[in-house]
């Protein structure tokens, strides 16, 4: 398939099957409408071409900048489209709190800024809430800046209702399924999508999936968080439940492993959300079978984005997913006695110490630390870096004495520990670290 | 999902989290309601041993980061006398923002060495704080130069200054911060130090801070980076500052239970959204309001659930990664440049260390037909609703019991006081006590020590203020005397 250009690659995703050994529904069959293999990685890039692309001619004249309320895909995809016309793009959020993304957007040239956090003096007669603030700014005489407004723009949900639900209904050869399940962001996909699926059959069931209340689920608005989008509109949806990131990374985990869908949370929170929502229709179609013909009953979810930009949100919360072989010459292996056994030197025979044999002086500290104040004549091996080296063998010779310095001597008495383990026969710790130098009133020099 | 919600007919509870002092004040059957009969509704009661366990956690979180330094409490929290002499027979410093807390402080047993001065400060307050030699925490080179010739003119001795930073950038993503009336933006650094270096002879600077109006841990991590690289300039010009002072805001978590906050405030945005009754005195929304079905504004409303507060969320701060440095924690980075580390906790170090009781005056039905409960005090004697803090008051019986979840059939009420004014109310919203109360019972608003007990009090009308009693238990019993009367060993009947 040949294309003019990548926006044309946009929509027109697959539609997959999931196998019924993997759902354990025997009267229906479950469909993913892999919104992943959109050419900027997800759902929004619709969305962020639909919305931008009235715009682009008249902001590349003014050279306005594009921006957007995004923490996440939307942002990423208008990054990229800005980028492709000229333009620079700015995205303000609250929080951004998937790593990936932000070193993401930041590579792909974006600009991000993050609203204030909450105040801590309350001054309840201050009603700006950080959005007005955004708003003023956006309105500011002289500013240009083509804002997409994602949350309340109408073409947000006609991305949808003129592509992805179209697509929905061509794909199961002309029929609406009879669920459709979608997780809440700005409800733009939800929205479009259900509004097609009615308009074909009315009887279609839509159930809206959010977050937990106190939880987070990148992409997915909690219950309250919902009636803040304009686009919300509690009547799209016959059903709305919350779903937690547990259930969310366990519905990842499946569609990863078992189905070879490479989905993210949102993604994943959607498998779980319609497997437990169909799972006791599911047998109240298994009661009726036993009266009458087999009928067969079909549902959609959407697959929002990939697994790859959640990595760190995925090891925060499930850290037995990431196992770590053991490693050899560990500190963590040595025992307390160990610890306390550590030859350790007090800063005045240190002195005298250095003057008389020269031993190596190692500083543990970080190099702007060691940068600024340390003993002199000493190298500097941040702890991470020596880490690395003694898991590979003694880094020094063993006719070579090493006083080893950290802040207040409790790194250094364990790597002194660890390389009188390894068999260095003259290795210390200074006691107390270099704060304890420093109290002492032995010199500390910067260079 | 159906637009309408049905009403709840549950009691929307948001019941005080009560650590164990607290409690068994609560509990110490006629106590209360003895104090209150002798010396008046409303009345103030504080705990200062209590601080002093405070002050032990907030150390323990140095410990646990083995960083030095010192914990300076805001006196401004509170007036008590009690709580500020028991502090300072602890290690505690404190942090005074007017000439009548340094006072205050001197008086209650605090050397210099353990005072700063902090905020916008007069000419006699700069001058008492130069003459005993507490440290002056300035706010704008124009400060240096005051302090700088009042000490010349004086001919008193080199003083001790951290300075107040703000506006810090860092590299990445650009983090919006509320602007400050107060601190140097750390772009004028140069100038600053400029200053500093111009005032030598008659000012020694110790040490950089900040103090941000956020609950946001990103912002004070960014903000802490910042002086570390502040102090880094200083260094490279000779000067020798070794104190990184992180203000306050380290939060109090107010209620008990996680899941009734949430319900709470769920049932506030559908109530803003009309999609149940109202739970407020005129469907006050408490900055939310209903845009054609969409809910916009803020919440206007302290996060009273905060699962992480106080000492802990220093602990949590100071593990922070900081990312202009290699992503090593905050606590190494300030351990390893040799740092020591001020905090100003002020709210979070006098959480659960006091309560207000008032008396019942009056329950009746306004002609709204709105259950209204009239207590003996006004709405500035416990200023809960003017910080934000949600929280219910405990309803004690004459014989000073506790009235709990089935005593009789829960009553949602507005609390009024006894102003006449409209604006009167202690709570706009309604209150759901276990029973509907009776005159003469008490209202006893828990944990209101941090800012909600005598910050904001007033005569209007000739109304008492509220006297304020310091207790503390000895052997398993209360023990009790007027907050000025307090010292850390003071014993009934004069005993050694």
């Amino acid at each position: 398939m040949r294309y003019e250009s990548i926006t044309e690659a946009i929509g027109n995703t697959p539609l997959v099957r999931i196998d019924p050994a993997v759902h354990g529904l025997r009267h229906i069959d479950l469909y993913a409408k892999l919104e992943l293999l959109n050419p900027f990685g997800s759902v929004k890039d619709r969305a962020a071409w639909n919305m931008a692309r009235p715009g682009l001619t008249a902001a590349a004249e003014h050279g306005s900048q594009v921006v957007e309320l995004s923490s996440g895909n939307t942002a990423k995809a208008l990054a990229v489209i800005a980028g492709m016309h000229g333009l620079g793009f700015k995205s303000v959020t609250n929080r951004m709190r998937i790593p990936e993304i932000k070193d993401l957007l930041l590579l792909l040239g974006a600009d991000i800024e993050e609203l204030p956090g909450q105040s801590e003096c309350l001054d309840p007669t201050n009603t700006d809430d950080p959005l007005t603030l955004f708003h003023r700014e956006l309105s500011d005489p002289g500013s240009s800046y083509l804002h997409t407004d994602q949350y309340f723009n109408p073409r947000n949900t006609e991305a949808h209702a003129t592509g992805t639900g179209p697509e929905i209904v061509k794909d199961l050869d002309g029929r609406a399924p009879d669920w459709f399940v979608a997780c809440v962001g700005t409800a733009g996909s939800s929205t479009g999508v259900a509004r097609v699926l009615r308009e074909h059959d009315p009887r279609v069931q839509v159930v809206g999936l959010v977050a937990a209340k106190s939880d987070f689920i990148p992409g997915i608005r909690t219950l309250d968080e919902v009636h803040e989008v304009g686009l919300f509109d509690p009547a799209t949806y016959d059903t709305v439940a919350a779903v937690t990131s547990d259930e969310a990374i366990e519905g990842m985990l499946t569609l990863a492993r078992r189905c070879g869908i490479l989905a993210g949370p949102t993604g994943g929170a959607a498998y779980y959300g319609t497997v437990r929502h169909l799972r006791s229709l599911d047998a109240e179609l298994a009661e009726q079978q036993g009266a009458g013909p087999a009928v067969r009953r079909s549902a959609v979810f959407i697959v929002c984005d990939r697994i790859e930009s959640y990595l760190s949100y995925t090891k925060r919360r499930r850290p037995d997913l990431f196992r770590q072989p053991p490693r050899r010459n560990d500190p963590a292996d040595l025992t307390d006695a160990e610890i306390a056994a550590a030859p350790a030197v007090e800063t005045p025979d240190a002195q005298k110490w250095i003057e008389r044999d020269r031993p190596l002086v190692v500083d543990l500290r970080s190099p702007f630390a060691y940068a600024a104040l340390h003993i002199e004549g000493a190298i500097n091996i941040v702890d991470e870096l020596f880490d690395e080296l003694v898991r590979g063998g003694l880094p020094f010779s063993t006719r070579q004495p090493v006083l080893l310095v950290c802040p207040v001597g409790e790194q250094s008495a364990r790597y002194a520990a660890l390389l009188t383990r390894m068999g260095h026969p003259d290795v210390r710790s200074l006691t107390g670290g270099v704060i304890a130098w420093r109290d002492a009133g032995a010199p500390l020099v910067r260079d | 999902m159906a637009a309408a919600v049905p009403p709840s007919v549950e009691p929307l509870s948001l019941e005080p989290r009560l650590e164990p002092q607290l409690a068994a004040l609560l509990g110490a059957g006629e106590l209360l309601p003895s104090l209150v009969d002798a010396l008046g509704s409303p009345l103030a009661v504080v705990l200062p041993d209590q601080i002093a366990e405070n002050a032990a956690r907030f150390r323990a979180a140095y410990g646990t980061h083995r960083l030095g330094g010192q914990v300076f409490y805001a006196h401004k929290a509170n007036r008590s006398s009690a709580l500020l002499r028991r502090l300072a027979a602890t290690d505690t410093a404190v942090d005074v923002a007017s000439l009548g807390e340094l006072q205050h402080a001197l008086g209650a047993g605090f050397a210099p060495d353990r005072i700063m001065a902090t905020g916008p400060k007069n000419r006699e307050f700069l001058w008492l704080a130069a003459r005993v030699g507490a440290t002056v925490n300035a706010d704008s080179t124009a400060e240096l130069d005051e302090l700088a010739a009042l000490v010349r003119a004086h001919q008193l001795a080199r003083m001790r200054v951290l300075v107040r930073l703000s506006a810090f950038d860092g590299p990445g993503v650009r983090v919006l911060t509320r602007p400050s009336r107060f601190g140097i933006p750390a772009g004028e650094l140069d100038t600053l130090l400029k200053t500093v270096e111009r005032h030598a002879d008659v000012l020694d600077l110790t040490g950089v801070g900040y103090h941000l109006d956020t609950t946001s841990a990103e912002e004070k991590a960014r903000a802490l980076e910042g002086c570390v690289r502040a102090l880094d300039a200083c260094r490279n010009r000779g000067l020798r500052p070794r104190a990184v002072d992180i203000g306050g805001g380290f939060g109090v978590n107010y209620l008990a239970h996680a899941a009734q906050w949430e319900r709470y405030t769920s049932e506030l945005t559908a109530a803003v959204l009309g999609h149940r009754p109202p739970l407020t005195w005129r469907g006050h929304g408490y900055g939310l309001r209903n845009d054609a079905g969409t809910l916009r504004g803020a919440l206007g409303l302290y996060p009273a659930h905060r699962p992480v507060a106080g000492a802990r969320y220093l602990d949590d701060l100071l593990a922070l990664p900081a990312a202009s440095f290699g992503g090593r924690s905050l606590a190494t980075l300030l351990l390893e440049n040799l740092y020591d580390l001020y905090t100003e906790p002020g709210r979070a170090l006098v959480d659960q260390c006091g309560l207000v009781a008032a008396r019942v005056l009056e329950v009746r039905r306004t002609d709204s037909g709105e259950p209204l409960v009239r207590l003996a005090m006004k709405a500035d004697d416990a200023a809960l609703e003017e910080h934000g803090v949600l929280m219910d008051p405990v309803l004690l019986g004459r014989d000073g019991a506790r009235a709990v979840a089935g005593d009789g059939p829960a009553a949602g009420v507005y609390l009024a006081g006894s102003l006449c004014l409209e604006a009167d109310l202690i709570t706009r919203r309604m209150v759901f006590l276990p029973r509907l109360p009776r005159p003469g019972e008490l209202l006893v608003f828990a944990n209101t020590a941090g800012y909600c007990m005598d910050f904001q009090t007033s005569r209007a009308q000739h109304q008492p203020v509220a006297r304020k009693v310091a207790a503390w238990q000895e052997e398993g019993s209360w023990r009790w005397c007027l907050d000025e009367q307090y010292w850390p060993i003071t014993r009934p009947g004069g005993e050694p």
